[in-house]
């Protein structure tokens, strides 16, 4: 393992405990986010092909398209709560 | 399992952090992340921010960070496509965020123009200079979004709302 991936894996795992920690809906998105990145860049590391780099942005996009509908829905359940 | 760490490898990595999150961060800024929310998610994640202390300009530009593929994205993939197939693999990149702009919705200039200025910053680095190779930008684009979402977003949403102050947008 080289530095490059052990600096990530530590982002990682440090990003996870936060994302467990938190107890904001709204927040944990934000945690999410950084995560999808780290995936994303792990996946290419591991791969290392174009098909690779293909399949971490489709992983990321799909996975930003999620977190943009969860904030959606989280809005609209504030505004039915009302 | 043997790790090897070295200080000139360290300092790589922290160049290409700072490279990635200006690069990142002004391009965001110039094409109006923190004016207005683009969409009603990024709305809810930025008025959150201002409730737990925290700038709403700033709240709105990691709002729209969450919600759709912008130059934060675009620097990442730049490094990556460069990563794997050279100079001509950031113009696919380019692209295929402007494909992901626009399933969230987005205009989508922010995650293209981002692409295309990272591609040009670490061709200069890598190619021209020879100082840092393409896999320490991925490295340093990770550490760059930590610091903005992941360690404490109060601080950092009023470090942007500054920027964004600093650089006539709002």
């Amino acid at each position: 393992m080289d530095t490059i991936s052990l600096i990530i894996l530590i982002i990682g795992i440090f990003v996870s405990f936060r994302v467990i920690s938190t107890r904001s809906r709204s927040l944990k998105l934000l945690y999410v986010c950084c995560l999808n990145f780290v995936i994303a860049s792990l996946i290419v590391l591991y791969v290392k092909s174009p098909m690779g780099a293909i399949v971490a942005i489709v992983y990321f996009v799909f996975g930003t398209l999620s977190s943009n509908a969860i904030a959606n829905t989280i809005g609209n359940l504030k505004k039915m709560e009302r | 399992m043997e790790i090897n760490i070295s200080i000139l490898e360290l300092f790589k990595i922290l160049t290409a952090f700072v490279v990635c999150w200006i690069n990142f961060v002004v391009v965001d800024t110039i094409f109006g992340l923190p004016k207005k929310p683009g969409v009603y998610g990024a709305e809810v994640i930025g008025k959150k921010i201002e409730k737990v202390g925290g700038n709403i300009n700033g709240g709105y530009f990691m709002g729209n960070i969450v919600c759709s593929p912008d130059a934060s994205a675009g620097t990442l993939f730049a490094s990556i496509f460069y990563y794997v197939l050279g100079f001509k693999g950031v113009l696919i990149g380019a692209l295929l965020i402007y494909i992901g702009n626009r399933l969230c919705n987005d205009p989508g200039y922010a995650g293209t123009i981002g692409t295309i200025t990272a591609g040009i910053l670490i061709y200069v680095f890598s190619d021209v200079l020879h100082l840092i190779s393409p896999k320490y930008f991925i490295v340093g684009m990770v550490i760059a979004i930590l610091t903005i979402q992941g360690l404490y977003p109060q601080l950092s949403s009023k470090l942007l709302g500054h920027i964004a102050k600093k650089l006539r947008v709002l």
